[in-house]
């Protein structure tokens, strides 16, 4: 695994550090939570990772951490600007001249740009999603986008972008010896994922985000870019963009709808065929497609046009696609994974008296202060 | 730059491998894009790339290609499985096999692939929202009341596939430090977008977690809490809140009510309660406050009042203005993200800032093969037989 050996101090946060710490722990690294003592937490992405719970209000407490980052790889942190800093634990303190440790790469995930009016607020996914412009972009009802979870900010935005660019810190590493601070802000992540249909946007001329919102070729505005609801319910998705997909699948689709549709008074003298080139069919070729299909059921719909080029596949449930797919992770993937909720110190005595080579005495001062706990 | 001195051969191909390699550039690497003869491109995320342009069905064109890749230190393969093989440029030639040694044992082979690469969808056509769709993820999104909305094509296309690829390339690279050896990268949209969205698979798959138990849009996190969502203000545009945790949502309540106009106050004498937040009956009765309240002042008007609290909300820009809050580079293309300092420069960088928008292919076919060393005669050789353009190479000569 490409990261054995290297160690990852990931201070307990939302979503995207828990992320980023989940790639590097997927990747063989060694990554240990902190946690405060006697925190909760929902965080299910704690996979291969371990938990200290360290109380950082105490002198001894920031002591202790000062003393963990000093002999590891990574640190990650995803409080708000000055967070760190206030703690003494702030990248100077690892990294500067006189620094404890020069090749930490020490990794910082924010929210707002950290130098933006914004950078001192709270936020969360949909806020960041709001300022990169991306949202503003987005299918939705007439009114307003949706949003699609918190995917785009918090993780490919946030935790993925992190984990890519602590990489590089580490490649980079391997020639100069020496650590670096990386920044990861989510609004400026989520536009470099974003960054093609930004580019168009910005760019009209090219012809692919000119339209109003909702009437462009990939946000719903083109027929056969889109999903259809089945006489079941269930839900196929479509993507026959190019000519040669879409002869493929109007052949099937047709093939499999019944005369008394396609011979319709209402259907007979529309040319699906020619629909795909002429936009100003696009509405007729929609509603066509949304008639067609609820004929069928999605579990025929799927059997129809699977083995072709037709780009028409249905929309799983997670747990049918999770019948279908292992939990995916790094490297292979064997038989399920079981997801764990990591209890704060589940490995305070391990990761400190075997690891950080504390000694037992030391370790139980620590605990009898209430500056470290064990669960 | 991490990857100065990095040479990358990217296969032109749609989102997800353009994607990868303009990471790779904006990281220092070389990226050269290799495109089929007189093609046109659409590609946007040609940012500091060269291309050239090359028949590879010709066999001076086949062996101009090795001869490339054999002297390259990434590829990125963005076709059907099979297709790299049947032109003889697949893994093994350059990796070798049982025992044979390959052209470039220290090639790091990047391949993307729609479905699974050994799944039962491996030779079938498909893009971003058909992999969305096999996902399990697509059915979780939020959209209207028979089915998801789908956000473009950034899940699949550019989070699961080219960030997702990019990191794989990174990783490989840093095995390639302690081992010497490259290896084949197998990046897959579907198993891809699933990674990205381990968290909410995760917990639909747990509903005891409590945090995706509900039906597709009454969650926290889909538009079910109507303190995670958007608004509509009286001029049309948006704003988004998103006060999950209750000092922030307090924090909200009180600064949104105190800008409420009187007389809306005097219409609407329900004030919603903060102990009440996690309370799911309260919520349409608050939803419809929220909705109510937002529709008398402008986005702009609310920005202000928000400003420097942590309520948690703030505008929707559209792309126009958000590229002019942010830092872009030239023909407003997102900078690259994140950056490390000390190693990057806190401003644009020049190459950044210069960059042109588009790629012809072909536009560097000569200058590339000079730089792999190819004669005069050798290119010559390859116009005769087609394999490169003469128009790529003539004006040049």
């Amino acid at each position: 695994m490409a990261l054995r050996g290297k160690k990852v101090i990931e201070f307990a946060g939302l979503a995207p550090a828990p992320f980023a710490g989940l790639v590097l722990a997927d990747s063989g690294a060694s990554v240990i939570r902190v946690d405060r003592p006697s925190a909760k937490t929902l965080d299910v992405l704690c996979r291969g990772k371990r938990s200290v719970a360290i109380n950082s209000k105490a002198h001894s407490g920031r002591e202790l951490l000062k003393r963990l980052i000093s002999s590891a790889d990574v640190l990650i942190d995803p409080y708000r600007p000055g967070v760190m800093e206030r703690l003494g634990l702030g990248p100077d303190v690892f990294l500067g001249s006189s620094g404890l440790n020069q090749r930490l790469v020490y990794a910082r995930i924010v929210g707002f740009p950290r130098t933006s009016p914004y950078g001192a607020m709270a936020g969360h996914d949909l806020n960041y999603l709001a300022m990169s412009g991306i949202l503003a972009m987005l299918p939705g009802s007439r009114e307003k986008p949706n949003f699609p979870l918190n995917l785009l900010a918090d993780f490919a935005g946030g935790g993925m972008h992190c984990a890519t660019k602590i990489l590089l810190a580490l490649l980079e590493r391997n020639e100069t010896n020496q650590g670096q601070v990386v920044d990861v802000d989510m609004v400026s992540g989520t536009r470099y994922v974003s960054a093609s249909p930004l580019i168009h946007r910005s760019n009209p001329a090219t012809g692919r985000f000119a339209l109003r919102r909702g009437e462009n070729l990939l946000d719903g505005g083109a027929p056969f870019y889109n999903l259809y609801v089945c006489k079941d319910g269930g839900l196929m998705s479509l993507a026959c963009i190019e000519p040669r997909f879409f002869a493929v699948f109007t052949e099937k689709f047709l093939q499999a709808l019944p005369a008394h549709f396609v011979d319709s008074d209402e259907w007979l003298e529309f040319s699906v065929h020619d629909a795909h080139a002429n936009q100003k069919s696009w509405n007729r070729l929609k509603q066509f497609l949304t008639d067609g299909f609820t004929l069928r059921t999605r579990s025929e719909w799927s059997h129809i046009f699977f083995g072709t080029d037709a780009c028409c596949i249905p929309v799983l449930t997670p747990e049918e696609a999770s019948q279908e797919f292992d939990m995916p992770q790094i490297g292979s993937s064997k038989g399920k994974t079981e997801s764990c909720l990591l209890n704060p110190g589940q490995h305070t005595k391990e990761v400190l008296v075997e690891e950080f080579s504390l000694t037992v005495s030391e370790y139980e001062s620590l605990l009898k202060d209430g500056v470290i706990s064990q669960c | 730059m991490a990857l100065k001195g990095i040479k990358v051969i990217e296969f032109a191909g749609l989102a997800p491998g353009p994607f990868a390699g303009l990471v790779l550039a904006d990281n220092g690497a070389t990226v050269i894009r290799i495109d089929k003869l007189s093609s046109s491109s659409s590609d946007v995320l040609s940012r500091n790339k060269r291309s050239l342009a090359v028949n590879p069905k010709t066999s001076s064109g086949l062996d101009a290609l090795k001869r490339l890749i054999t002297s390259s230190d990434i590829l990125i393969d963005p076709f059907r499985p099979g297709v790299m093989e049947r032109l003889g440029l697949g893994p093994t030639v350059f990796l070798g096999e049982h025992g044979k040694v390959g052209l470039n044992s220290r090639l790091i082979y990047a391949r993307i692939a729609g479905f699974p690469r050994n799944g039962s969808h491996k030779d079938m056509a498909g893009h971003d929202i058909n992999y969305l769709a096999l996902s399990g993820i697509l059915s979780m999104l939020p959209g209207s009341h028979d089915r998801p909305t789908f956000p473009l094509n950034l899940l699949a296309d550019f989070a699961g596939g080219g960030l997702l690829c990019a990191l794989g390339i990174m990783l490989a690279l840093f095995q390639r430090n302690v081992s010497g050896c490259g290896q084949v990268v197998n990046v897959d949209m579907v198993s891809g977008v699933r990674y990205v969205s381990s968290y909410p698979l995760i917990h639909a798959l747990n509903p005891s977690t409590g945090a995706f138990a509900n039906k597709r849009g009454d969650n926290m996190l889909d538009g079910g809490a109507p303190f995670y969502d958007i608004y509509v203000c009286k001029d049309g545009a948006c704003m988004s809140v998103g006060c999950l945790e209750p000092q922030f949502y307090k924090t909200f309540l009180e600064t949104f009510t105190h800008a409420l106009p009187n007389d809306f106050k005097q219409r609407h004498s329900w004030v919603p309660d903060p102990g009440a937040q996690y309370d799911c009956n309260t919520w349409p009765k608050l939803r419809t406050f929220l909705q109510l309240g937002f529709k008398t002042l402008t986005r702009d008007a609310w920005t202000t009042v928000f400003m420097n609290t942590d309520s948690c909300a703030v505008p929707i820009l559209t792309p126009e203005e958000a590229s002019r809050t942010h830092l872009s580079g030239a023909y407003e293309a997102p900078l690259p993200h994140p950056k490390l300092s000390p190693s990057e420069p806190e401003d644009v960088s020049p190459s950044v800032k210069h960059a042109k928008a588009f790629l012809q292919p072909g536009e560097h076919t000569r200058e590339i093969l000079r730089e792999f060393d190819f004669t005069v005669d050798e290119i010559q050789r390859l116009i005769q037989d087609a394999a490169i353009e003469d128009s790529n190479v003539r004006s040049k000569l």
